[in-house]
């Protein structure tokens, strides 16, 4: 061994926010493929409202890097044309919340049209879309909605935690015939006018990768109980689990990474070894991901040792005052009590 | 812009084929709902939305379209599907549910889908708009001279997509052109009560494009307005609205009572069938002798026939085929 | 030692600015030209990069405000 190589790492960290890693993804997919581009609300000069398409006017132009009018069914209508004639748009919704005004063209054509077809046309596109609350923003610019569009057949439906997993997935979204929603939640974004989770910041390789869908991530191994977290809640997973250490427990946590397709074997999987399954999620309670997952679980038969658990949003509009706001949102606190309970009290 | 001879024959046997095959569907239609009718019995279920007497916009518009140029058509698309050039055994196939349909019987008569003539359909209204566009947008960036036009009704001008779609292709100067098929009629609520401008076409100038309106239900008048528009897209010259009198012969839907029109309006729209009316012109001008008309019928009866005849024969899909193509 | 300083002309005005994101924890070992912090002023973001080889020493923590001309960490 030389003096030399105990002091260089192999590779130097790239540290970077979910934000970037979009922005990188998208620029080298645009590279590649001609066929690829960008159309939303205030993507181009202003390089999106949350950030992931900072630089890409300036290296790309405005004739693939299109600023829309305020026209969510114009324009995502005509996306799901230019896929139909052998594009690759990516669009942006700017909050999932306005999916209200345009849900036709996302439920009805692109995710149907490949159907309709029988196979004849597929719909190359990628609607991203960020999520989330917890900055008091109330009831229409706040909602997850995760549950709302996997619930519908015929698009694909990604949930990066980390800006590895944003870059990756990003780039398999680009690539693949189908519509994909790409949810990004807005802590997440490295935005400092939304707080930033330091946990979503982690090392990017440069080259571009892909990250499969349905694949969860076992975030962090533990024996006694299983966290299944998405996005955000991936965090709040990871920061309880740390918590719990000084309670005696060991928690997994899985990040779930795709809705669609889901990867029920690998949750199956953990709740086999943990025999408890706690689900986290910030989307609202009922109809949703948290019922879905331990509707799978106990599906499979997986011998459980205590009920099965979830801490979602419950079942009402977003509040705007931070007082009636963060104590509906999950916590690390709601998780740390949740599993202590569920561990030591054997329910 | 006049119709060619070769181009008055064709519109006239195109006209000629879609009402022939909407004949036979509708007797198909019949069957197994008689003496009680029960939308899903028969070969043919569902709701069913015939074009007859709208024959004259899908041959009018369709005779300037090659197979490269993108058409979205609407719950009532067979006559624009014909005049698209789509596969007429395999929509006759869709449309009665089976294996060799567009779609191997997942679509159904109003989501008719046919890629190799860039054919698409949304049951929706004023759903269709979006993807022209988006098409249109796409062929102007890779600088192909291909088109794209969004047919739809005069009841879906009313609908935001049909505003945000026409303000869209005039912000991208998109070669689109839409077309509104105004046979007064949205279901039962007429154009009158639903639409705040008495034509459709004067809201072209709202987003700074060309309008068009085209009365008489007219094949010759529809190609010369349509011909324009649809050159003008081609050479670059951005988008235009047009807006076609038209008649809807029969109900919004089979089994529509009908008992909203005025005493009288369906005895008057058929004294005015277009098909009649172009023969009439055909013979008298001399385009057309008795017996190319003969011909002409037969050859447009016989591809029908044999198509609804295949479909009628051609095996239905397996209940696991459902689980195809969700996703490509 | 080598000093981060925030450019005296990187926005106009007496607005502070605040570290929104350290891209890199205390002690990593960073190179020239990676990006190392997002600096936030109202709603406008400015990118951050190491200006040489180096263990980092973070002295300005994220979201603590600062004015232009801030020395907000250094490499050594």
């Amino acid at each position: 061994m030389t003096a030399t190589a105990t002091i260089l790492p192999n590779r130097a960290k790239r540290n970077l926010t979910i934000a970037k890693a979009m922005a990188e993804a998208l620029a080298q997919e645009m590279r590649r493929d001609p066929s690829v581009l960008v159309m939303g609300e205030d993507i181009a000069a202003l390089g999106g409202v949350f950030g992931n398409t900072r630089g890409l006017l300036e290296e790309f132009g405005p004739a693939r890097i299109r600023d829309t009018p305020i026209s969510e069914t114009g324009f995502i209508g005509a996306a799901v044309g230019m896929a139909a004639v052998g594009m690759r748009p990516v669009v942006e919704l700017m909050f999932v919340d306005f999916f209200g005004v345009c849900m036709d063209a996302i439920y009805n054509m692109a995710a149907k049209n490949c159907y309709f077809s029988g196979g004849q046309s597929a719909v190359p596109m990628v609607l991203m879309t960020s999520v989330g609350g917890g900055y008091g923003d109330a009831g229409q610019h706040s909602q997850c909605l995760y549950g709302t569009f996997a619930h519908l057949p015929g698009m694909k439906v990604v949930v990066p935690s980390n800006a590895y997993d944003a870059k990756g997935l990003m780039v398999s979204a680009i690539r693949d015939n189908n519509p994909v929603i790409f949810m990004f939640h807005k802590a997440l974004q490295g935005m400092g006018w939304l707080g930033t989770v330091q946990g979503s910041i982690n090392d990017v390789p440069e080259d571009a990768y892909t990250v499969p869908f349905g694949q969860a991530a076992i975030a962090r191994a533990g024996r006694d109980i299983t966290i299944v977290g998405l996005g955000a809640t991936v965090h709040l997973a990871l920061d309880a689990a740390e918590e719990l250490i000084a309670n005696g427990i060991e928690a997994e946590v899985v990040d779930l990474r795709s809705l669609v397709p889901l990867d029920r074997a690998t949750v199956n999987a953990s709740v086999k070894r943990t025999g408890r399954l706690l689900v986290v999620d910030e989307d609202y309670q009922s109809y949703g991901v948290s019922g879905e997952i331990i509707a799978s679980v106990v599906e499979a038969g997986t011998v459980l040792t205590s009920p099965p658990r979830r801490i979602a949003f419950p079942d009402i509009p977003i509040p705007f005052s931070p007082t009636l706001e963060r104590p509906a949102l999950p916590s690390a606190e709601k998780i740390v009590a949740a599993v202590t309970d569920m561990v030591r009290g054997g329910r | 812009m006049t119709p060619t001879r070769p181009q008055f024959l064709w519109m006239y046997e195109t006209m000629v084929k879609s009402r022939a095959f909407e004949e036979r569907i509708a007797t198909a239609y019949f069957e197994g709902k008689s003496p009680v009718f029960n939308m899903a019995n028969g070969p043919i279920p569902g709701e069913m939305h015939l074009s007859n007497g709208q024959e004259p916009c899908a041959v009018g518009v369709c005779a300037h379209l090659d197979a490269a140029d993108f058409v979205t058509a609407t719950h009532r698309p067979h006559h624009i599907a014909i005049a698209k050039g789509v596969d007429l055994d395999a929509m006759a196939a869709e449309i009665f549910g089976k294996k060799t349909g567009l779609s191997g019987g997942r679509g159904g008569h109003m989501h008719l889908f046919d890629a190799r003539v860039n054919f698409a359909c949304s049951g929706i209204i004023a759903q269709g708009m979006g993807p022209a566009v988006g098409a249109a947008t796409a062929f102007k960036l890779r600088g192909e001279k291909r088109v794209a036009v969004a047919f739809i009704g005069e009841g879906a001008a009313n609908q935001g997509a049909f505003h945000e779609s026409l303000n869209l292709a005039a912000v991208w100067q998109a070669p689109v052109v839409f077309v509104i098929e105004d046979n007064g009629w949205g279901i039962s609520v007429s154009k009158a009560q639903s639409t705040a401008v008495p034509h459709n076409d004067s809201r072209a100038a709202a987003y700074g494009m060309l309008g068009h309106r085209v009365t008489g239900n007219d094949p010759a008048a529809i190609f010369a307005v349509a011909g324009d528009a649809i050159a003008r897209a081609r050479a670059g010259g951005g988008p235009s609205l047009i807006e076609i009198e038209t008649s809807r012969l029969a109900g919004h839907f089979i089994g529509d009572a009908e008992g909203y029109r005025p005493a009288g309006e369906k005895d008057a729209l058929f004294a005015r069938d277009p098909i009649p009316a172009l023969r009439g012109r055909l013979l008298a001008e001399g385009m057309m002798s008795e017996a190319e008309d003969l011909a002409i019928v037969k050859r447009a009866e016989s591809a029908v026939e044999q198509a609804i005849a295949k479909a009628r024969a051609a095996p239905f899909p397996a209940a696991a085929e459902a689980f195809d193509h969700v996703f490509a | 030692m080598i000093p981060v300083v925030i450019p005296p002309d990187l926005w106009e005005g007496d607005a502070e600015g605040a570290v929104s994101a350290w891209l890199f924890a205390e002690g990593d070992a960073v190179r020239a030209g990676d990006l190392i912090a997002e600096v936030m002023v109202e709603k406008t973001s400015y990118d951050v990069t190491a200006p040489a080889d180096g263990m980092l020493q973070i002295r300005i923590p994220a979201e603590i405000p600062f004015k232009r001309g801030a020395i907000i960490a250094a490499i050594g």
